[in-house]
C-alpha cells in the first residue's frame, strides 16, 4: 500500500509538472495581453509535432528537437500576437474568438500535414529509476519534472530580478499605468506571447514520447489547463502552480484508485466548488475577475 | 513655452470631449486645469500623455511635436503623469512601484539618490518599503504614486486630481508637497476638481467648460473672478 501510494505521488508530480507549464503561459498571456488563448493546447500540440518532425521524421538529437520546439512555438506566439491580438486590443472577446479561430487552422495544419491517427514515437530512453519492485519513474517523465521546475524557476527570477520581468508584471497589473513609467505595451506583449507560448510547446515536445500524439491532443490539456486557472485564481502565477499540483495530486490519486472519469468529475466539482467559496480563485484578486 | 497645444481637440467615438483648446505651460510653473465634472480635463491630460488620440491640433513639448507619440515615448521625452485615481500595482511592494518609476533609466546611481530623495520626501513610504501597494491607505498610495512619476527624473509632471478622496489633512500634505517638487525646478500640470486649492498652488490657470476653454488667465485674477467664485468656489 505505502508503495503504491509512492508511485501514485511519484505520477502527481510528473503530472503537475507538465499541467504547471502550460496553465503558467496560459495566465501570463491572460495577465499581460487581457486575453483567452482558447489556441494553447494547440501550441502544445505543435510542440509535440515539431518533435515528431525533428526527432522521429529527421533524427534530430532528442533535445535539439524539445529546444526547436520551444523555439518554434514561442515564435508561432509571436505571429499570434502580431496577427491576431494587436489589431484586437481593446476587445478581448474578438481576441478569443480569434484564438479559437487559430485553434482549428492549427489542428487542420496538423492533419493535413501528419494525417489524424497516432504518432508513435520511439522512445528516447528506457532506463527507470527503480525505487522499489513497485515505485517506479521512467527517466523520460523524469526530463518532464526537471524541465518543469528549471523554467518555472527561471521565469520567476526573471519576473522578481530583471527590468523586463517587472515591466511585465507592472503591465499585467495596469496596463495604462505601465505605459505610464515608460514601458512598451508591444514589447511586454511579445515577451508575454513568447514565453506563454513556449512553455506549452517545450511541455508538448517533452511529453510526446509519453503520450499519444495526434492533432486533438490539445482538447484534454485545455480543458485541465482552464479548471487549473480559475482555481489558482485567473491572473495568478503562483496560483497555477498551486493549483496545477493540487490538481494533480488529486487527478491522479482518483485516478488510480478509483477510475480516471470519476476523476475528471472530481476535478470539476473542486472548480465549482472554489468558484461558490471564493469566486476569485484561491489566490485572485477581486479587481481581475 | 515648455509645453503647447495647440486647438486640441479628442473624441471618445461620436462624443467630443475637448473642442479646440490651446494652453501653454512655461517652464518652472505650475499651471492648472479646473472645471466641474466632464468638463475635459482628464481628457486634456491624457492627450498629453498620448494615452488618447488628437482628432486635431498639435502637442508640442520643449519645441518638438509628440503628438501620435504612445506614451511609453512620451515618458522617454520626459513628461512624467501622476493618473487620476492612482493607479499603482497594487501587487507589487512600495520599493518595486517606485522602481518601475525609472523603468527607461539606466543610471544606477541616479536611481539610487532619486530613491532616497524620494524616501526623504515620503519617510512613510520608506517604513512600507516592503509592503505590497495595495495595503496602504488613500494618502499613502497617492503619495507612492507622486513618487513613482518623480522616479523617472520628469521634465514635466501632469497630475490628475491629487486630492481626489482624501481627507483635508492629506490634501494640504499633498500641496506642500506639489509646492515643493515646484520649488525644486519641476514644472506641474494640475487638474483638480477642488479648485479653491488648486488657484492657491498655481499661477496660471485654464476654465474648462463641456470641452470648451471658457477662461484663462493668472491664477490670482480668476480666483477673484465672479464667474468663476459662483461656479467652482461656492462663495
Amino acid at each position: 500500500m505505502l508503495e503504491l501510494l509512492a508511485q501514485t505521488g511519484l505520477n502527481a508530480v510528473y503530472a503537475a509538472s507538465y499541467i504547471s507549464l502550460i496553465a503558467v503561459g496560459l495566465v501570463l498571456i491572460f495577465g499581460v495581453m487581457g486575453v483567452i488563448n482558447f489556441a494553447h493546447g494547440e501550441l502544445y500540440m505543435a510542440g509535440a509535432y515539431t518533435v515528431v518532425l525533428m526527432y522521429t521524421d529527421f533524427q534530430v538529437p532528442f533535445f535539439l528537437a524539445v529546444a526547436m520546439g520551444l523555439i518554434f512555438v514561442g515564435c508561432l506566439g509571436l505571429a499570434m500576437e502580431r496577427a491576431l491580438f494587436r489589431p484586437l486590443r481593446d476587445n478581448p472577446l474578438g481576441g478569443l474568438v480569434a484564438s479559437i479561430g487559430f485553434l482549428m487552422i492549427l489542428q487542420a495544419v496538423a492533419a493535413m500535414g501528419f494525417g489524424v491517427r497516432m504518432e508513435h514515437i520511439a522512445p528516447v530512453t528506457q532506463a527507470v529509476i527503480e525505487f522499489s519492485d513497485r515505485v517506479r519513474l521512467p527517466v523520460a517523465r523524469l526530463y518532464v519534472i526537471i524541465a518543469a521546475v528549471v523554467l518555472l524557476t527561471a521565469l520567476w527570477l526573471f519576473l522578481k530580478k530583471t527590468r523586463f520581468g517587472w515591466a511585465l508584471r507592472a503591465a499585467a497589473q495596469d496596463p495604462e499605468a505601465a505605459a505610464l513609467q515608460g514601458i512598451s505595451i508591444k514589447q511586454t506583449a511579445r515577451i508575454a506571447m513568447f514565453i506563454g507560448a513556449g512553455l506549452a510547446g517545450i511541455a508538448g515536445a517533452l511529453t510526446a514520447p509519453l503520450v499519444s500524439v495526434n492533432p486533438h491532443m490539445g482538447h484534454s490539456v485545455i480543458i485541465t489547463a482552464f479548471i487549473v486557472i480559475i482555481v489558482g485564481g485567473v491572473g495568478s502565477l503562483e496560483g497555477a502552480v498551486v493549483a496545477s499540483v493540487a490538481y494533480a495530486i488529486i487527478h491522479t490519486f482518483v485516478t488510480t484508485f478509483y477510475d480516471g472519469v470519476i476523476a475528471d468529475i472530481v476535478g470539476l466539482s473542486l472548480m465549482l466548488l472554489v468558484l461558490i467559496v471564493k469566486p476569485t480563485g484561491l489566490f485572485g484578486s477581486a479587481d481581475r475577475a | 513655452m515648455l509645453l503647447e497645444l495647440r486647438d486640441v481637440s479628442v473624441s471618445y467615438g461620436k462624443v467630443s470631449a475637448v473642442r479646440g483648446i490651446s494652453l501653454g505651460v512655461p517652464d518652472g510653473a505650475i499651471v492648472t486645469i479646473i472645471g466641474g465634472n466632464g468638463a475635459g480635463k482628464t481628457t486634456t491630460l491624457r492627450a498629453m500623455s498620448g494615452m488618447v488620440p488628437l482628432t486635431g491640433g498639435e502637442i508640442h513639448f520643449d519645441g518638438q511635436r509628440i503628438d501620435g507619440l504612445t506614451s511609453d515615448k512620451i515618458v522617454a521625452r520626459g513628461i512624467a503623469h501622476v493618473p487620476e485615481g492612482r493607479r499603482i500595482f497594487p501587487d507589487m511592494t512600495v520599493e518595486e512601484n517606485l522602481r518601475t518609476g525609472a523603468f527607461l533609466r539606466r543610471d544606477k546611481p541616479g536611481i539610487a539618490a532619486d530613491l532616497e530623495q524620494v524616501y526623504e520626501r515620503f519617510p512613510r513610504l520608506r517604513e512600507r518599503r516592503r509592503q505590497m501597494a495595495k495595503t496602504m491607505s488613500g494618502g499613502e498610495q497617492q503619495m507612492l504614486a507622486i513618487g513613482r512619476a518623480l522616479m523617472s527624473a520628469p521634465r514635466l509632471l501632469l497630475m490628475d486630481e491629487p486630492s481626489m478622496g482624501l481627507a483635508p489633512v492629506i490634501v494640504e500634505e499633498i500641496a506642500r508637497i506639489i509646492e515643493d517638487i515646484n520649488a525644486q525646478g519641476v514644472p506641474v500640470v494640475l487638474v483638480e476638481q477642488n479648485a479653491e486649492l488648486a488657484l492657491e498652488l498655481a499661477s496660471h490657470a485654464y476654465v474648462l467648460e463641456t470641452g470648451n476653454m471658457a477662461l484663462e488667465g493668472p491664477a490670482d485674477e480668476l480666483h477673484d473672478n465672479e464667474h468663476v467664485r459662483a461656479a467652482y468656489l461656492g462663495i
